[in-house]
């Protein structure tokens, strides 16, 4: 088991760009080798030793064994975690966009918030926001066809409007409440609400969306289809969206 | 300028005849010579692969619609991102790259010449504004006068002086190269919701049919003695059935005499209009009588439009196939509209080759290409980004020269594909030579620029030269194609212009590329008739006046103005 602990050395002012945090970087680096690694802060590429103290504890042979532990504010640090395919990261704290963007496999954890995109267009692993994330979660970046195509994200706080936009496939289950449009242009996939949300599934063709809590406004593209019990819990159950032919299921209390 | 001397050479240079002989070439102040001094630069190519530098006949580099492209298309600008070098800019997007990554593109393959097939007149000001900021390469653009208004009128009124005097003011006002013809008379129809089905469909509202506009635009280049012939992009493209439309049309202009050694019709992206069947249901190919025509005419030349799976955007000056496809496939799209001249349609799309449409796409293309006996007849392109981007060009290569390549391609497509079509039972591969043909020379000769010094390396030609790591006489083509693939995508050195662009596959220099157009004198008295009724239609129909349009020079910064004038 190899631990890689990073402390930002600032607070940064400027985005950075993070894309090398990740297992399967750091796989059996030393602390140095880690720090070479570069990431850019603005236009500028920089060391990651120049940005973080870097401790690293044990060793590993492959991704899978290797855990992050990030301690302090990186709220102004984009993309952590993005494409890794095994192994464990920690944050604890809040964490900038695109968190475990294209992630493929392993665990994310985030102890504070997750800015937007927090697993856009992963395909596999798990990502655990234990505060609240902003825009799109699970969704697809401007202009792609599919969101999530596998994996599944929880948050246990809040989360803001587009849930899970044009997901294809996977989980995503929010605990508190989510913002407008979950599930807009969805093609499968699975969304859980436990807490309200307002307009879920428009233009959605396939996949399913539970809505424990209220639903404020029910977009009038859904056929009812009757009463179903999930887990002994009674819901009415929609398809549609029926403007664009669409399947999908849509459970309401 | 400085001198410098290739050494050891293996050339394939077909407009000279020369075929893989070893030799040296020189080069002083950016031109072909004789012989240079013993201070010039040297560059041992040790045996290694000579063509001329690339040339593309057509692809769609800049413009309006390459814009619309990019601006659908965020999602294609997080493809083949590199950052910046020293000397070259961030370089984003696949399908519909940024500008500088256009001719950042063609450079690393070899490629120097680039025609933009589409430009309609009144965005030509944007068409050079992008074509002026494209690096390395030299360029021009292909104007749009198949739906013009001006056009239909004096057609109609079987005014052929008129109409090759508005062809003349149409290239001088969008500083173009040819006439650009796309679905004749469809996108004007398309004003209105509707199209043309065929030849004699008279277009609304002006009772002339897309037979005659094909016919008295092909007479009016050759009464202006333009380099290009017409540049045609046939009725009916991509609906299944319309290889009868595009035999027709051929036949249009059997009778037209060609003034200078080069074809009298040029059909484009052809792999898109060689479609039989009635429906998708049995869609099926048809380039056997579309090659076996080429076959027995030598008076028209064609492009193949290849097909390359994976991400495409389509755009096109044919708005109706575009609103089709976008609804068939439930895809973006966009409409260009060019007021009284042609209209555009964007819709990006995915090929996919498990669908046996997209797979009989595919074939279809080599078809044409491989059933076809006279490589100088068949331009090997993708319609980038319409079939394909052309940063697949060295892909393409190898399925020409190499069956083993197409059939490990053929491995991945649905099966259906190979009872619709004969490319499983073909065993044509081209040699070097053929390639040199297919990805240069003919597009030089097509494009009437041979005279110009481009698509050949003679005595007075431009120093345009693609140094390939590969040795022609040690490598077989048709087993080693992940070898000649690799060779053809980053060339070891291109020289544009006796300047060293390229090296080992990476940028070295940016210089600014030239843009060619045609200034051709227009008939006198049809002159007059033309600009009484075109300042009318700009007053009476255009939101934009006549006196604040013209392309000016100060749009084209490196012009090479070719003159000629009415016969």
């Amino acid at each position: 088991m190899q631990t890689v602990t990073l402390v930002p050395k600032e607070q940064f002012k400027i985005s950075v760009e993070a894309e090398t945090i990740k297992p399967d970087n750091f796989a059996g680096k030393s602390a140095d080798e880690i720090g070479a690694l570069v990431a850019y802060e603005g236009n500028a590429p920089r060391p990651l030793s120049e940005l973080f103290d870097i401790k690293v504890d044990g060793s590993a042979d492959a991704a899978d064994d290797v855990k992050i532990e990030i301690n302090g504010n990186v709220n102004r640090v984009k993309r952590i975690g993005e494409a890794m395919t095994a192994g464990l990261i920690m944050i604890n704290g809040d964490v900038d966009m695109r968190c475990g963007a294209k992630m493929k496999g392993g665990t994310i954890t985030i102890k504070g918030n997750a800015d937007s995109w927090v697993g856009q267009e992963m395909t596999g692993g798990e990502i655990n926001v234990q505060g609240d994330a902003n825009y799109y979660v699970g969704a697809g970046y401007r202009g792609e066809a599919c969101g999530m195509r596998g994996g599944k994200i929880t948050v246990f706080g809040n989360a803001n409007d587009f849930v899970g936009e044009h997901m294809c496939g996977g989980e995503i289950i929010i605990k508190g409440n989510a913002g407008i449009m979950p599930g807009v242009s969805n093609k499968g996939g699975k969304i859980v609400i436990e807490g309200d949300t307002d307009m879920p599934g428009s233009e959605m063709t396939k996949g399913t969306i539970i809505v424990k809590g209220t639903v404020k406004d029910l977009m009038p593209v859904y056929q009812r289809e009757g009463i179903e019990a999930i887990d002994g819990v009674e819901f009415t159950k929609y398809v549609g969206d029926v403007v664009v032919d669409g399947v999908g299921e849509l459970f309401v209390k | 300028m400085s001198e410098m001397l290739i050494k050891n050479a293996t050339v394939y240079d077909p407009i000279n005849n020369i075929n893989g002989d070893m030799m040296d070439i020189a080069v002083k102040d950016g031109k072909i010579v004789d012989s240079v001094g013993g201070s010039a630069q040297t560059i041992d190519a040790g045996g290694r692969l000579v063509y001329p530098g690339g040339v593309d006949a057509h692809t769609h580099i800049a413009g309006s619609k390459v814009n619309v492209g990019r601006i659908m298309r965020p999602d294609d600008s997080r493809l083949n991102n590199k950052p910046r070098t020293k000397v070259t800019r961030p370089r984003t997007g696949y399908t519909v790259p940024n500008v500088y990554s256009m001719g950042y593109g063609y450079a690393e393959m070899g490629y120097t010449t680039a025609f933009e097939a589409a430009v309609p007149i009144l965005k030509a000001r944007h068409t050079h504004e992008e074509l002026e900021e494209i690096p390395i390469i030299d360029k021009a653009g292909l104007t749009l006068f198949g739906s013009n208004w001006m056009v239909m009128d004096a057609i109609r009124e079987d005014d052929l002086d008129r109409l090759a005097a508005y062809v003349a003011w149409g290239l001088l006002a969008s500083r173009g190269w040819g006439i650009k013809i796309v679905n004749p008379g469809g996108g004007e129809a398309w004003g209105f919701g509707k199209n043309v089905s065929g030849l004699d469909d008279p277009v609304p509202n002006f009772e002339v049919t897309p037979r005659q506009i094909v016919k008295q635009l092909a007479e009016a280049n050759e009464k202006l003695n333009l380099p290009h012939s017409i540049h045609l992009h046939c009725n009916n493209l991509g609906k299944p059935g319309n290889y009868e439309t595009t035999l027709a049309t051929f036949d249009v202009c059997k009778d037209i005499k060609s003034k200078r050694d080069r074809q009298s019709l040029h059909v484009t992206h052809v792999q898109f209009n060689a479609w039989g069947g009635n429906h998708w249901g049995d869609f099926e190919s048809k380039s056997e009588p579309i090659a076996d025509y080429l076959n027995k005419n030598d008076f028209l030349t064609i492009d193949m439009g290849q097909l390359v799976f994976g991400s495409a955007t389509t755009m096109t000056a044919d708005g109706p196939v575009q609103y089709a496809n976008a609804r068939l496939l439930k895809a973006r799209w966009s409409n260009g509209d060019v007021e009284l001249e042609d209209s555009s349609g964007v819709t990006p799309l995915e090929y996919h080759p498990q669908s046996y449409i997209h797979g009989i796409m595919w074939a279809i293309g080599l078809e044409l290409a491989l059933l076809t006996k006279d490589p100088w007849q068949v331009l090997m392109t993708t319609d980038h980004p319409n079939g394909g981007p052309y940063v697949n060009y060295p892909m393409v290569m190898t399925m020409l020269m190499s069956q083993k390549r197409r059939e490990k391609e053929m491995a991945k497509i649905a099966e259906l594909t190979f009872e619709r079509t004969s490319i499983a039972g073909i065993d044509r591969e081209l040699d070097w030579y053929d390639i040199a043909i297919k990805t240069r020379a003919a597009h030089a000769k097509v494009q009437g620029i041979i005279e110009l010094g481009k698509g050949h390396l003679g005595v007075g030609a431009d120093a345009d030269i693609a140094i390939y790591d590969i040795k022609p006489d040690e490598t077989d083509a048709t087993m080693e194609f992940d070898k000649v693939e690799a060779a053809f995508r980053h060339a070891a050195y291109t020289i544009k212009g006796g300047e060293i662009v390229v090296k080992d596959g990476e940028i070295t220099a940016v210089p600014k590329g030239r843009t060619y157009w045609v200034k051709a004198t227009a008939p006198a008295d049809g002159h007059e008739r033309m600009m009484e009724d075109l300042k009318m239609k700009f007053k009476k129909y255009y939101s934009v006046n006549m006196a604040n349009y013209m392309v000016q020079d100060e749009y084209v910064e490196h012009p090479v103005v070719f003159e000629t004038g009415y016969q």
